[in-house]
């Protein structure tokens, strides 16, 4: 059964989107609580304190259902077709730095990021 | 203590079975979400069937193990060189996956495919080599 290369699309894109705020909830937490690993009593303290924490189960929870968005596109369409689609969340991650960090890019990351695009559609229609 | 950044034999070993190990996981991926195609979601109720059909599939767990091992040796090595340079020799799956699907799944991957893959590959690289930059301004 195969789908249509827009739903394919749309879904990859719900997928990397909730890997990206998965990832940016992670993040924002780990620079929060500190993440200095002397030793092994260290690094586990880090993680007791990770594991208490609600947005880290939150950013879990995403990452999950996020598996589960890639799964069902897997059962639909080609994995050659969708591994590649799915570069897009380097687009994705860019765009929440601009629009959420603040950051600024110069020509090497827009080349990039204009080549990652590029891809993505000459594999679309392939 | 080798310094940071300092690639040795073991670094770029390490760094292969990235590749090896995310080539495993979507491939078993791949297989498991095979065994559950012939499911249509529409709802909820459809979403808990597809993820209760999907989890008695041995392929899921064999996946879900490969990450968790690539999680630890990837957390490893970024602690021991940058990203910059760990992203470019990881994004090999990026052939190495649609090459996986084209033998072993029977997958056609045309030649247009193909040099999708290596625009997508070069975007990769770039993005990560501008990271290095980026820090060394700061």
């Amino acid at each position: 059964m195969k789908m249509n290369i827009l739903l394919v699309i749309g879904l990859i894109a719900i997928t990397d989107l909730l890997d990206t705020i998965s990832q940016l909830i992670l993040k924002s937490e780990i620079n929060r609580t500190g993440s200095d690993i002397h030793s092994i009593k260290n690094a586990l303290a880090l993680i007791v304190r990770l594991y208490k924490n609600a947005r880290v189960w939150a950013s879990f929870t995403l990452a999950g259902i996020s598996l589960v968005f890639w799964l069902f596109v897997l059962s639909k369409t080609d994995l050659s077709m969708a591994f590649s689609i799915d570069s897009m969340r380097y687009v994705m991650i860019a765009a929440a730095s601009i629009i959420f960090l603040k950051e600024r890019f110069g020509s090497t990351r827009w080349l990039g990021i204009a080549s990652v695009v590029l891809g993505i559609v000459l594999v679309t229609l392939g | 203590m080798p310094k940071k950044n300092q690639v040795t034999i073991k670094i770029i070993s390490f760094l292969a079975l990235t590749d090896v190990l995310e080539t495993i996981i979507q491939f078993c991926f791949k297989k498991s979400a095979i065994s559950v195609d012939f499911l249509e979601i529409n709802g909820l109720a459809s979403a808990g069937a597809f993820v209760w059909a999907i989890i008695h599939s041995p392929f899921l767990w064999i996946a879900l193990f490969s990450a968790f091992c690539l999680f630890v040796i990837w957390s490893t090595l970024l602690s021991k060189i940058d990203l910059s340079v760990a992203v470019p020799v990881a994004s090999f799956s990026y052939i190495a996956v649609p090459l996986v699907s084209a033998i072993f799944l029977g997958e056609k991957v045309s030649l247009l495919r193909w040099s999708g893959i290596g625009f997508i590959l070069m975007g990769v690289v770039l993005v990560s080599i501008s990271t290095k930059y980026k820090a060394a301004a700061v």
